[in-house]
């Protein structure tokens, strides 16, 4: 298949070399061509727009941020929209709010273009190894077309439901894994707070029900005072705007999720955002 | 003076009617023709578009609903700035007391000073109680001048007015209200709850703590609503569900904790997602005796 790939940051990059591994023809578009050297190298063509990569190919991929940012590919002259041919497809892997997501499928529609909302969760080194959860939203034959191009990805493909369905559940994803970390940073400051040394509690607690990914690996971060990204807590920050919206939107209470947001403030306002989610832990102990 | 008015409802009319009541000259349009009626019957004469409103007043007031319904009023297609050119350069103050997001009233701000319009966000507090009696408190953001253009009409709607500061600061002195008067309803309705639950009367416990620390309007007014049982609006759950969130997607953004208003504003999640938000606010009593397994 001719496969086109937007957004060549810390997961798109190497996402798009798998694709392109497995022996697809891959083409890339980017606002700094300079990220897709690497690619271009390995034999992979730059197109000049959206729009042109769209129309050179049968699938597109896009790993962005911000639902405008997807929303602005996609609209405009030069946008994928006007590219596609009929039963072209975009598979979005971004995270961003299920509306933005329906919002995306319905003008591609226009276009009798398809869409998937097909977020993952594994963080860079899930996009290295190839190891993602895929969280698919749309229709199961669109789904079924593409799913030889996921599989590339990661071994985790689940179809959610129609149209903004992958995005709930990446939602859902969100709400626990950062729950989880708030948890386990309260966990490793209360320790300390006691005079207990965090490291030994960590083994011991890995060990137990408490057991979990979160605190394998982002309490270990939390015990080596190791707080460079991994996943940069910004993006979580962002990712708890669009839930709380969504939130609102139905009217769900989310009251622990509602509590984590306010910690990802203050880790924002603090200057983290950079830097791990880990760095709940450095909220907690911060002082004036 | 001569003063122009969009939107006519449950806040808006009796506003309206008190502008017109201080001897001012007042024209009005509202999006739909029979909310106008009752200030047609009282004097006012109707405009056939928020644009039409510009041509002729000093002061323009808008109460809509939310940062959408502002902007599409005052810099829609015929909206307050596109009747700009009808003043042949004469400058115009408008002001818009509706509850949206300081961030949006900035915004809308300087959209219009490049139209030639002075705008100052002064949304309210007192509910419609407060509308009808002219005792709203009235905060406003924007520049001295305009609030002076502003303040007779101010004068005929609140009792209580305050120049808080620079555009956007009006907003958000109504967001901080928000958050006290949002976590005070939960407070009581809590409290009230918790004696009930507890086998005492809320009544009583209502009057023992209104002489103490413990007092507020809310506990007084609202706390005798809820005893009332009499949840009609006044201020709609939806509403106040839509104000909390104007405060934490700010908070969001300001990278500020609110853990209490946090916690409030779910509690507004879970009564419009349970079907109480056309009630008022002070309903969210009814969603904390479901979750007591007290329901009434």
């Amino acid at each position: 298949m001719r496969v086109g790939f937007i957004g060549l940051g810390v997961m798109g990059r190497p996402m798009a070399g798998h694709l392109h591994a497995a022996g697809h023809a891959l083409a890339v578009w980017s606002r700094r061509p300079e990220t897709a050297a690497p690619l271009l190298a390995a034999g992979a063509s730059l197109q000049a727009t959206p729009r042109e990569l769209a129309a050179a190919c049968d699938v597109v991929f896009t790993m962005v941020t911000a639902g405008d940012d997807v929303e602005n590919l996609v609209a405009g002259p030069d946008g994928l929209a006007a590219g596609f041919a009929p039963g072209g497809v975009l598979i979005d892997c971004s995270t961003i709010a299920p509306d933005a997501a329906r919002r995306v499928g319905a003008r591609l529609a226009e276009v009798g273009a398809h869409f998937l909302d097909a977020p993952v969760s594994g963080g860079a080194q899930g996009a290295i190894d190839a190891k993602l959860a895929i969280m698919v939203g749309g229709e199961a034959a669109v789904l079924a077309q593409v799913r030889p191009l996921l599989a590339c990805l990661g071994p985790r493909i689940v179809h959610v439901g129609p149209q903004g369905a992958g995005q709930v559940a990446k939602a859902c994803n969100q709400m626990i894994m950062v729950a989880a970390i708030e948890a386990a940073a309260e966990a490793m400051h209360f320790a300390a707070t006691h005079g207990v040394d965090c490291g030994p509690v960590h083994q011991a607690l890995c060990g137990g029900s408490a057991g979990s990914r979160v605190l394998d690996i982002m309490g270990a971060r939390m015990v080596e005072r190791n707080f460079a990204a991994g996943i940069e807590a910004r993006l979580h920050h962002k990712d708890y705007g669009i839930i709380e919206q969504a939130a609102k939107t139905q009217g769900t209470p989310l009251l622990l999720t509602a509590q984590v947001s306010q910690q990802l403030n203050a880790l924002m306002q603090h200057g983290w955002g950079k830097d791990d989610t880990s760095s709940l832990l450095r909220v907690l102990e911060a002082k004036k | 003076m001569k003063i122009g008015f969009i939107g006519l409802g449950i806040m808006g009319r009796p506003m309206a009617l008190n502008v017109l009541k201080g001897g001012h000259q007042l024209s009005v349009w509202a999006r739909r023709a029979e909310s106008m009626a009752p200030l047609l019957a009282a004097g006012a004469s109707g405009a056939a578009s928020p644009a039409a409103l510009a041509a002729d007043n000093e002061l323009v007031i808008s109460m809509v609903a939310d940062a959408p319904d502002v902007t599409e009023v005052l810099l829609g297609e015929s909206g307050l700035a596109a009747g700009m050119p009808a003043r042949g350069g004469r400058g115009l103050v408008a002001v818009d007391m509706s509850t949206i997001a300081p961030a949006a009233a900035k915004t809308i701000a300087a959209r219009l000073a490049a139209a030639g319009i002075d705008f100052v966000d002064a949304p309210v507090s007192g509910g419609e109680v407060g509308a009808i009696a002219g005792s709203l408190s009235i905060m406003a953001g924007g520049s001295a001048a305009a609030f002076a253009t502003a303040r007779p009409a101010f004068d005929c709607m609140g009792k209580n007015v305050v120049h808080v500061g620079a555009s956007g600061a009006g907003q958000v002195a109504k967001a901080c209200n928000q958050i006290i008067t949002g976590m005070g309803v939960l407070a009581v309705a809590e409290a009230f709850n918790f004696a009930a639950k507890a086998g005492v009367d809320p009544a009583a416990v209502r009057e023992a703590l209104l002489g103490g620390f413990a007092y507020s309007k809310i506990l007084e007014n609202h706390g005798q609503r809820m005893l009332d049982r009499n949840f009609k609006p006044g201020f709609k759950s939806w509403m106040h569900q839509k104000d909390m969130n104007i405060v934490m997607q700010s908070a969001h953004e300001l990278g500020l904790q609110l853990p209490g208003a946090a916690a409030t504003a779910q509690m507004f999640n879970a009564m419009v997602g349970s079907g109480l938000g056309e009630e008022d606010s002070i309903a969210v009593l009814k969603l904390l005796e479901r979750l007591s397994g007290q329901e009434r």
